[in-house]
């Protein structure tokens, strides 16, 4: 239960506003897609506001039977007593791109916290890209996200998280203001099998982000997981250069995840920008050694 | 200076340490950098900090011997103490959920390579030299395969097999994780024996509030934070010239 996590203990006092967790704080979304006649369909949509999403679009030209789908927000972010619950599930073959409108914030906070849950779900042959829009936690802000994945051995997955060092260029700028942020990413076979887990508790005011061998001086951390059939994983990970460059301030690397599940891309930088289009272009690699076509040029406005 | 000053005051009557002998010289045997079971052969991605220029003098050394530490503490550190406890109490499922749990946690294959590696040897040399019924059983299932054998596990095991309690097994891994970058350090750039054994002492300085901190963490709770050190890492597996293990 994330509600029992030590790193909430600080923070059990209620919002002055909605009690957390109640009507307009327990946003709720179910996506389930099934292969249809010529192309995958969403099925399955519940939703509960502040997480909205209206239908599944097909704007992706190099796979035009690929439903894509933008999940919107009404609530202008993540705020206190938030406690989110995101489930996506892919029936045998079906493919899906699931990403996020824009950046998600979480605001700025003086009590409580805010929860995400994720479930993913993916049956045997299907392939699903979850690559959402950047995260932005605001000064004082207490996040924990939980990320389940249930994968078949014959599945591939790419998921991505983008994380920045909170609003960067607003006021003086906030560079790692907030309290607390907790992730936890684990994966595991229908089979009830664990394959690997990552779990993060960053605490900046506490503990030093910016050190040799954490951040660093960078501001902008990506996190790419890749979980794939051993074949996959091998020739992404043979074409894979991994760069240190502090001169242009740009790291990334790729490491093979245990039980051959797949792999781990990271990258750090000090915008979101690079970050993004080098996950771009690693994502490229993973679409196209696992379906086959590239990933198209982003979008002019994107 | 407080140490000298209670002697002269007790005119030579010692503090009881609340150790005996042979215990705190298990402690100096199991802690030592020199014991056989192959820390000296990785180097926790310091070769690539010191290639790209990100190590380069006593200053950055510290720091990255303290987030090697740091990252230890809140990640391997706990499966030291919950390792030790379940020795304690004999708890075989317990000690392979742990151990499966570490591996796991291993996201990229230097560091499973060196887990595995070590906790191997380590449990090899600690069932014939302590030959007692905890370590042997657990070699036996790391040959067999029933465990991975990583290397917090084994120590664990280890160190309550000598009756060392649990704060004493977390400083004992401690260490070992500073003297392993340290060690590295001096074959691997220009900088004194001096200066890394004024870091040591420096950094140990640090290891009583770690330990206070996840003193009593469960399992679940591991975590760990570097993603400077896994790109190294990377680098470092796809490096052509490189003088440490991956």
């Amino acid at each position: 239960m994330i509600s029992g996590a030590r790193e909430l203990r600080a923070y059990q006092d209620e919002p002055p506003q909605l009690p957390s967790g109640s009507f307009g704080k327990n946003a709720y979304l179910r996506l389930g897609f099934e292969p249809g006649a010529h192309r995958t369909v969403l099925r399955t949509l519940h939703r509960r506001a502040p997480l909205i999403v209206q239908q599944a679009l097909y704007w992706d030209e190099e796979m035009p039977g690929l439903p894509c789908v933008s999940i919107i927000s009404n609530a202008g972010g993540i705020l206190q007593g938030d406690r989110n619950v995101i489930e996506i599930d892919l029936q045998a073959d079906a493919q899906a791109h699931v990403t996020t409108q824009s950046a998600t914030r979480i605001q700025e906070m003086d009590a409580n916290y805010a929860s995400q849950t994720q479930l993913l779900t993916l049956g045997p042959g299907s392939y699903l890209e979850y690559i959402p829009r950047p995260i932005i936690p605001h000064r004082n802000s207490r996040f924990i996200q939980t990320t389940k994945i249930d994968i078949d051995p014959t599945a591939t997955l790419i998921y991505s998280e983008i994380m920045m060092p909170g609003r960067k260029y607003y006021r003086d700028g906030e560079i790692f203001e907030y309290e607390l942020f907790s992730s936890t990413v684990t994966a595991g076979r229908p089979s009830g099998e664990s394959l690997f887990t990552e779990k993060f508790v960053l605490r900046p005011k506490l503990d030093r982000l910016h050190a040799l061998g954490a951040m660093g001086d960078f501001h902008v951390f990506g996190n790419v997981v890749v979980v794939t059939p051993k074949a996959n994983a091998d020739q992404l990970f043979e074409a894979n250069t991994p760069v240190f460059d502090r001169e242009n301030g740009i790291a990334h690397g790729v490491s093979r995840l245990p039980h051959d599940a797949g792999l781990v891309f990271k990258v750090l930088a000090m915008e979101s920008a690079p970050v993004m289009e080098t996950i771009r272009a690693f994502w490229s690699e993973v679409r196209q050694v696992v379906v086959g076509p590239r990933v198209p040029d982003n979008f002019l406005w994107a | 200076m407080a140490m000298s000053t209670t002697m002269t005051t007790t005119m030579g009557i010692e503090r009881p340490s609340g150790r005996t002998l042979p215990e705190l010289l298990y402690l100096l045997q199991f802690g030592d950098s020199a014991l056989p079971v192959g820390g000296f052969s990785f180097s926790n991605g310091l070769e690539s900090a010191i290639q790209e220029g990100l190590v380069d003098g006593p200053a950055t050394l510290r720091a990255y011997t303290e987030t090697s530490m740091w990252q230890a503490a809140t990640g391997d550190g706990v499966a030291v103490i919950c390792a030790h406890r379940a020795a304690q109490a004999g708890d075989i499922d317990a000690l392979k959920h742990i151990d499966r749990l570490v591996f796991e946690r291993k996201l990229n294959e230097e560091t499973r390579l060196m887990t595995v590696r070590m906790g191997r040897k380590l449990c090899e040399l600690s069932s014939v030299i302590i030959a007692d019924g905890a370590t042997r059983d657990w070699f036996e299932r790391i040959k067999s395969g029933d465990t991975p054998g990583t290397h917090p596990v084994s120590l664990a095991i280890t160190l309550a097999a000598l009756g060392a309690n649990r704060q004493d097994a977390f400083g004992v891994h401690q260490y070992g994780v500073a003297t392993a970058v340290l060690s590295a350090a001096l074959r691997l750039m220009r900088i004194s024996f001096v200066d890394t054994q004024k870091i040591l002492l420096d950094v140990t300085a640090q290891v009583a509030p770690a330990y206070a901190r996840v003193t009593d963490a469960t399992i679940d709770e591991m975590a760990s934070f570097a993603p400077m050190i896994d790109i190294l890492a990377a680098v470092h597996v796809k490096g052509h010239v490189r003088m440490f293990m991956n």
